[in-house]
């Protein structure tokens, strides 16, 4: 939303795109990224969207899950901003919304789980990675929780 | 804004294939067998009564749908018109309602899935039942997940449905015989008594147009698509209903037709044995009508599972329910408690009442319609009400005529129905009555337009009306407004922090507002014009408040203010929201906005409540210094204290400055204060010495300072920027300035409002 300095980045710490998804794992993706003091924030909250079905969370309880979120990377990032983006395709929507605030980087935080799990959920992971035009951070996963 | 328009994806056809595809599973391929048995082929007429009470249901539904898009449906119409006692009957209603619905669906899909598969029959579960229960458990398990059909599926399934059925019903043409349907009995055997208790029956395969208005917040265009949509899919439903119930009952005579297959057993009749050389095109048609029916009853499963998930969050919403049971899932993302409360009661009603697939019928309507009867109500109440939010784009014809009709005809059709589904659901009734006094009455803080209503008119009406509204009126609200002027993000979490501690600490609630400022030279209208701009601000700022205060877990809501004026704006919202605290950061009170500096002046001498002023961003809250010479705004200060101290644990230390020689007589009035403020266990300093310059030394120790204003207009001077108190401008540490208004009475007092 606010900067444009989408001419290669030199540094790739200059704005990172923060996507995350509950209140908890937007302060654990902020907590790991804090030590490495990225200059600029972008937290941003896909919304998924059904597009030509009802949604399988009511849109309005999502919204709130994407409020509390934002509100979770603030205590670690005052200055972050925020992106809600509504997608039937999360990854797709990272990208988008990385070009549109013009980040010079996306940093997250695998949600893990077994195989399983990743192929319902879609393995994200993977299709964040092989796509992105810009950098991805996989940011370390603190043992201590989950 | 643009996010709303994101976040709509719903067309015309979406919608409307939501409403067709619940409706047609049951109508078509689970009950015409039991209904015809039950009346005979007049049951086609039942399914024509049946579909103009719905009719007349569904435009109600969509004048309040195009009025109020929001997740929750009939729940959250109620809820806002007659307020939360009656919503939490239309919750539990439609909850239950859509359980029971899910169970009946259930034993729809299983009734043809034991065609198809043979099952066993386990305990006392029929095979039937066991279908059901897989059926079920899988349902739940997508939902669970959250796995996306692709974006057409939906639609897909409804229009393989429909060209089935048409196909079926061109070959039902060619079978029909109307000696089969008149039958030896004639049309009525039964007598037309039996009509309507058949349509009682038959109601459940009109339940599905509410659920369009379950995700109307998702509709593109809900002013237009809602009521096509709604409207549009009840007549083609109730056509249908009426064209192939006439076929299948001119096809196979109707004491024969099938109790659990009724559409396979038809199209095996209707549809010839051969065309030309390919044999076996009977059996084959069964067999499609049979896949049709598990599609059919699978989307009506599904849909009604998720329609239940959007009813919980809304009465979550509303503190009508607890959130833990609207927690979104981490991986999935998807209202996993709430699906799996659900799915249990599904489980429950298929295994224990599943024998009798009428009972569940029958009991998903009679909670619908109950839902439906209240719906009626609170449409006439938002009408006469005249509440200025109620603003629908589509407007029931023949007012008061339709809604007084619709909630007659749903009551009515009540009247047909068995005593043990009335029972039933009498019993959910009542489980929602107490449940609301129980639990809700002391949560919610939403009251309907009706008591609002009620509550400005007390002396034009009658003692009883007044005091039964009072009797029933939730109390959640009961405690103080705690009211946020907001203008700077920098400041959000302090002033948030500090209200909510204080809300939470009185059972209080917190308003937020953003009052956003615009220059004299733009005029309101075109600033609402650009209100997209601060729209985006003010939600972002807002929505941080929002989330913020949950964390206290205290009520809050939010409020955008355009205004030429600041400061004078913080004023009049508190009056008119009947704020009993103002928190405000110290730079609001700045924006004096070239205003005459006399009329500032007596507003801020007559100040309107309580006022908090916070000099500080970042509160890190650990011991507070409150200094205090006794008066009215030490009284505030020391009820500020003594709320940081019960959230936070902070550690208050109170501070009285006297003159040399003084410090007994000191002692013995700060004991007093202390006690008589319930801050008896704080530490008591007794200093000499300059006020000042003594605040300013101990101040620095403390993470906050809270100093009650010691004479009128101190808050004034603030904002006329005049303020000699050396103590803000030189201590580092975060200083709140307590003014409390001398005029009001004792009993009006922020903390003894009872």
């Amino acid at each position: 939303m606010s900067s444009s300095h989408n001419d290669t980045p030199t540094d790739i710490l200059e704005h990172v795109l923060l996507p995350v998804a509950t209140e908890d794992d937007a302060l654990a993706t902020a907590t790991a990224l804090k030590p490495y003091e990225p200059e600029q924030v972008t937290v941003l909250h896909v919304v998924e969207k059904g597009e030509g079905v009802p949604d399988k969370t009511p849109v309005a309880q999502s919204e709130e899950v994407a409020a509390e979120s934002y509100a979770a990377v603030r205590t670690v990032f005052p200055d972050a901003d925020d992106h809600t983006a509504y997608s039937r395709n999360v990854v797709e929507a990272i990208f988008d919304a990385a070009d549109e605030v013009g980040a010079s980087a996306i940093a997250y935080r695998s949600r893990g789980g077994g195989r399983l799990m990743q192929f319902l959920s879609g393995d994200l992971s993977l299709k964040l990675v092989t796509n992105a035009a810009i950098p991805v951070i996989a940011l370390p996963r603190a043992d201590s929780d989950e | 804004m643009s996010d709303d328009e994101l976040a709509k994806d719903l067309g015309l056809v979406s919608a409307m294939t939501i409403g067709i595809g619940t409706m047609i599973g049951a109508g078509i391929f689970v009950l015409p067998g039991v209904a015809a048995n039950a009346a005979g082929p007049v049951v086609v007429v039942s399914f024509v009564v049946g579909g103009l009470i719905a009719m007349v249901n569904a435009l109600s539904v969509s004048e309040l749908g195009t009025a109020m898009p929001k997740a929750g449906g009939g729940y959250y119409y109620i809820n806002k018109s007659l307020g939360p006692l009656f919503g939490s009957i239309a919750g539990m209603g439609d909850w239950m309602g859509l359980a029971f619905a899910s169970a009946f669906y259930c034993i729809g899909f299983g009734q043809y899935l034991a065609v198809f598969v043979p099952l066993p029959e386990v305990a006392f579960l029929n095979p039937i039942q066991i279908g059901a229960l897989i059926a079920g458990a899988i349902f739940v398990a997508v939902n669970y997940i959250g796995a996306k059909e692709t974006g057409g599926v939906q639609t897909v399934i409804v229009f393989i449905l429909l060209s089935i059925l048409t196909v079926f019903a061109v070959a039902g043409f060619f079978a029909f015989d109307y000696a089969t349907l008149a039958g030896a009995d004639g049309l009525a055997p039964f007598g037309t008594g039996a009509i309507l208790p058949a349509t009682a029956l038959v109601f459940v395969s009109f339940l599905g147009y509410a659920k369009i208005a379950t995700v109307a917040e998702e509709l593109k265009n809900p002013g237009r698509n809602l009521p096509i949509a709604i409207i549009g899919s009840v007549g083609i439903v109730t056509v249908i209903y009426a064209i192939l119930v006439s076929m299948m009952l001119g096809v196979v005579p109707w004491p024969e037709l099938s109790q659990d297959a009724p559409v396979a057993q038809a199209a095996q009749l209707a549809f010839p044995e051969s065309i030309g050389p390919i044999g076996g095109v009977a059996a084959g048609a069964a067999a499609v009508m049979t896949v049709g029916a598990l599609l059919a009853t699978a989307s009506s499963a599904n849909a009604s599972i998720l329609a239940s998930a959007r009813i919980n969050f809304a009465m979550g919403r509303d503190k009508i329910v607890t959130n833990w049971l609207n927690e979104i899932h981490p991986n999935y993302a998807t209202p996993y408690r709430s699906i799996l409360v659900t799915g249990g009661l599904i489980i429950v009603f298929i295994a224990f009442l599943g024998r009798d697939i009428e009972v569940l019928a029958k009991a998903a309507s009679v909670l619908h319609l109950i839902v439906y009867a209240l719906l009626n109500v609170g449409l006439i109440v938002f009408r006469e009400t005249d509440a200025p939010e109620y603003d629908p784009d589509f407007t029931v014809p023949l007012y008061p005529i339709t809604p007084i009709l619709g909630a007659v005809l749903s009551l009515g059709l009540v009247a047909f129905m068995d005593s043990i589904e009335i029972a039933l659901s009498a019993g959910f009734v009542l489980v929602a009555v107490v449940w609301y006094f129980v639990y809700a009455r002391g949560k919610t803080t939403q009251k309907g337009v009706l008591s609002d209503y009620i509550s400005d008119r007390e002396e034009q009406l009658p003692d009883q009306v007044v005091n039964a509204a009072d009797a029933v009126a939730p109390n959640g609200a009961g405690g103080p407004t705690i009211m946020v002027a907001l203008a700077n993000p920098r400041t959000e979490s302090a002033l948030i922090t500090l209200a909510s501690a204080l809300a939470q600490h009185e059972d209080g609630r917190v308003l937020a507002t953003h009052i956003a400022t615009v220059p004299d030279q733009t005029a309101l209208e075109t600033a609402a014009a650009n209100r997209d701009r601060i729209d985006a601000t003010s939600e972002s700022l807002l929505d941080t408040a929002k989330a913020d205060a949950e964390a206290f877990d205290v009520p809050i809501e939010t409020k955008t203010i355009l205004s030429h004026r600041g400061i004078e704006e913080v004023f009049d919202a508190a009056r008119t929201n009947h704020a009993d605290t103002v928190v405000m950061g110290y730079g609001g009170t700045q924006f004096a906005g070239g205003r005459a500096e006399g009329t500032l002046d007596e507003l801020a001498h007559d100040l309107p409540c309580d006022f908090l002023v916070l000099d500080g961003q970042d509160l890190d809250l650990s011991d507070v210094l409150v200094p205090t010479a006794g008066g009215l705004s030490s009284d505030l200060s020391a009820a500020v204290a003594k709320a940081l101290e019960e959230t936070f644990g902070v550690a208050v230390s109170l501070l009285h400055v006297v003159d040399p020689g003084e410090e007994e007589s000191g002692r013995q009035f700060m004991y007093e204060w202390a006690a008589e403020h319930g801050l008896s266990d704080a530490e008591l300093r007794i200093e000499t010495g300059d006020i000042e310059a003594t605040i300013e030394r101990l101040g620095r120790d403390y993470s906050l300072v809270i100093v009650g204003a010691t004479e009128r207009g101190l808050l004034s001077r603030i904002v006329r920027g005049s303020l000699v108190f050396d103590v803000i401008e030189t201590l580092d540490t975060p200083v709140l300035l307590a003014e409390r208004p001398s005029s009001r009475s004792l009993r009006e007092r922020l903390f003894g409002r009872e």
